[in-house]
């Protein structure tokens, strides 16, 4: 076991560390990471705007705050959905621009322009122009996958026109600010010219334009990413890196967002339309049932702290708990320590995996409420857990059947642990306690 | 005045640190200005410390952030896992105040 331990550390720590820096620190992730993280306010708001439209009630509810409620939500439907609309509706916009702007930053560019250079190159691709109208279906998280090429794509380009010194030069005498919005000018032609006729060449030789195309392409890999596999695999991998010491959840979820929010955008389409939720794996089902107080889902084991007989514990405890709370573990990662401890290996992988089996099967079964909304990561597990669902009761019980079956694994490993402790303990005191005594005899 | 930075992937744990480090700092009468990063901002905001601490848990990007700031000869360190995880504010000031002292001599 000890051998088969140590094997797995070294393969750990020699082939996926130096691989997990490379794609975490690699330029296209983090921008498309950093894209996620400006765009997600918005889609916050915009996503609660969802409870109002839909109220928790039952449709036909005659209590009269409900019925109230519900009534008031359908006579003002379009003007509660405008917030909604021009934030979830339209998040490729801010996810565009959010990207551009952390490659600008990343090669040196103007933030502002890159990102600006970003939308545009979206538009021109998803945003088809008849009569006046701009038809609006790709702006939602059919085009997720779509922004995401065009923002690396437009940026690369000036990036790349910028590195060559291909640029309009004005003379000495004209501002900064006004030659810093000419030096975008051929950027801007270059993108025209190369996206704009890509768009109709494509349109023309399979009847798509771009971003069908690109959804028709990555549908198989997008119906894959909303299964109990994928959700094991990905779960898996960020209990990995982070057994490793290396913040794994910053890798996974800038893998798995394009396709979580795809899919959420789906459900949230489905819930206005009245139809049955495609999709169980979102963001919701993996923070709040999968990470509860943080990675390894250790909130349960900050109680279990609290009552320890080993000072150590008790200490990690009560410093623990209350970032806990708000899914931040570190102190308790890393002040068992958890990390890179033999001992927790085998519950610190497991746990999760078990807590996904149980919420993805309760979820299929129609047991749990699905995610439809977005919750910040950092709301305590079971009220996130709710919040994300619409407000449903269903995922409280489950987030709190997670922690009792965490409680459950992790507890004998925290015995084998405290005990250790305990013996330390008592012979750090007893080597003090004669120490002392060896000093006070003349 | 010392001008120390921490930084995780948020900044959020490295920002609980913060606090206790500041307790530590205006316990020895010293004078420091302590602040917390995620590392999404690293680039705009070393420039202005004398030494960059980071969580363990981003250890990984050590490397090439320390490639960043070697032009400015700013040390980037990892902060130890125990101390990290107890808190330990007057151990992680001590590794800060040596990193800098030590860039002071070279």
């Amino acid at each position: 076991m000890t051998s088969l331990y140590q094997g797995l550390i070294n393969i750990i720590e020699r082939k996926i560390t130096p691989l997990a820096g490379a794609v975490g620190q690699q330029r296209h992730v983090v921008a498309i990471r950093d894209g996620f993280v400006s765009a997600l306010p918005f889609m916050i708001i915009g996503s609660f705007m969802l409870v109002f439209i839909f109220p928790p009630f039952a449709a036909d509810s005659q209590w009269g705050f409900a019925r109230g409620w519900l009534d008031f939500s359908l006579r003002y439907r379009d003007q509660l959905m405008l917030p909604y609309y021009l934030s979830m509706g339209v998040m490729t916009f801010f996810i565009s621009v959010g990207i551009g702007a952390s490659l600008g930053r990343h090669y040196k560019l103007d933030p502002v322009m890159t990102g600006l250079l970003a939308f545009m190159g979206f538009l021109l691709v998803a945003a088809p122009y008849q009569d006046g109208k701009i038809a609006t279906d790709y702006f939602s998280g059919q085009g997720i996958f779509t922004a995401i090429l065009t923002a690396i794509y437009t940026s690369e380009i000036y990036a790349l026109l910028k590195r060559k010194n291909i640029t309009i030069r004005l003379p000495k005498e004209v501002s900064t600010g006004v030659a810093r919005s000419f030096e975008i000018l051929i950027p801007v032609i270059v993108i025209v010219a190369t996206l704009h006729p890509l768009n109709l060449l494509v349109a023309s030789w399979s009847g798509m334009i771009i971003p069908q195309a690109i959804m028709h392409l990555l549908q198989p890999l997008v119906s894959a990413s909303d299964s109990l596999p994928a959700v094991l695999l990905s779960v898996l991998i960020c209990q990995i890196l982070w057994f490793a010491g290396i913040h794994g959840a910053l890798i996974v979820t800038g893998i798995m967002n394009p396709f979580w929010l795809t899919n959420l955008a789906a459900n949230q389409a489905a819930l206005e339309a009245g139809q049955a939720l495609p999709h169980t794996y979102l963001m919701g089902f993996w923070d709040f049932y999968l990470l509860i107080g943080g990675v390894g889902s250790t909130l349960p084991l900050a109680f279990l702290l609290l009552r320890s007989r080993a000072a150590h514990l008790r200490t990690i405890g009560k410093m623990g708990i209350v970032p806990s709370f708000f899914n931040i573990n570190e102190p308790i990662l890393f002040g068992m320590p958890i990390i890179m401890n033999p001992l927790f290996f085998l519950p610190f992988i497991l746990v999760p995996m078990i807590n996904a089996v149980f919420a993805w099967t309760a979820t299929k079964l129609g047991w749990v409420a699905q995610v439809v909304s977005m919750a910040p990561w950092t709301t305590p597990a079971p009220i996130g857990a709710s919040w994300a669902a619409n407000w449903a009761f269903s995922p409280v019980i489950m987030c709190l059947f997670c922690m009792a079956l965490s409680a459950l694994i992790y507890l004998p490993f925290v015995k084998a642990w405290e005990r250790s402790l305990l013996q330390q303990e008592a012979e750090a005191s007893q080597s003090a306690a004669a120490s002392g005594a060896g000093l006070q005899t003349p | 005045m010392y001008k120390i930075m921490l930084c995780c992937s948020a900044g959020m744990s490295t920002s609980m640190l913060v606090k206790k480090m500041q307790d530590e700092v205006a316990n020895r009468g010293l004078e420091a200005e302590i602040a917390a990063f995620s590392a999404t901002e690293f680039d705009e905001r070393f420039a202005c410390y004398d030494v960059v601490l980071l969580g363990p848990q981003v250890k990984y990007m050590q490397e090439s952030l320390a490639a960043k700031t070697v032009s400015e000869g700013i040390p980037v360190a990892t902060i130890n896992m125990m101390d990290y995880g107890t808190m330990r504010g007057d151990k992680v000031l001590d590794y800060a105040l040596q990193l800098i002292e030590q860039k002071g001599v070279a």
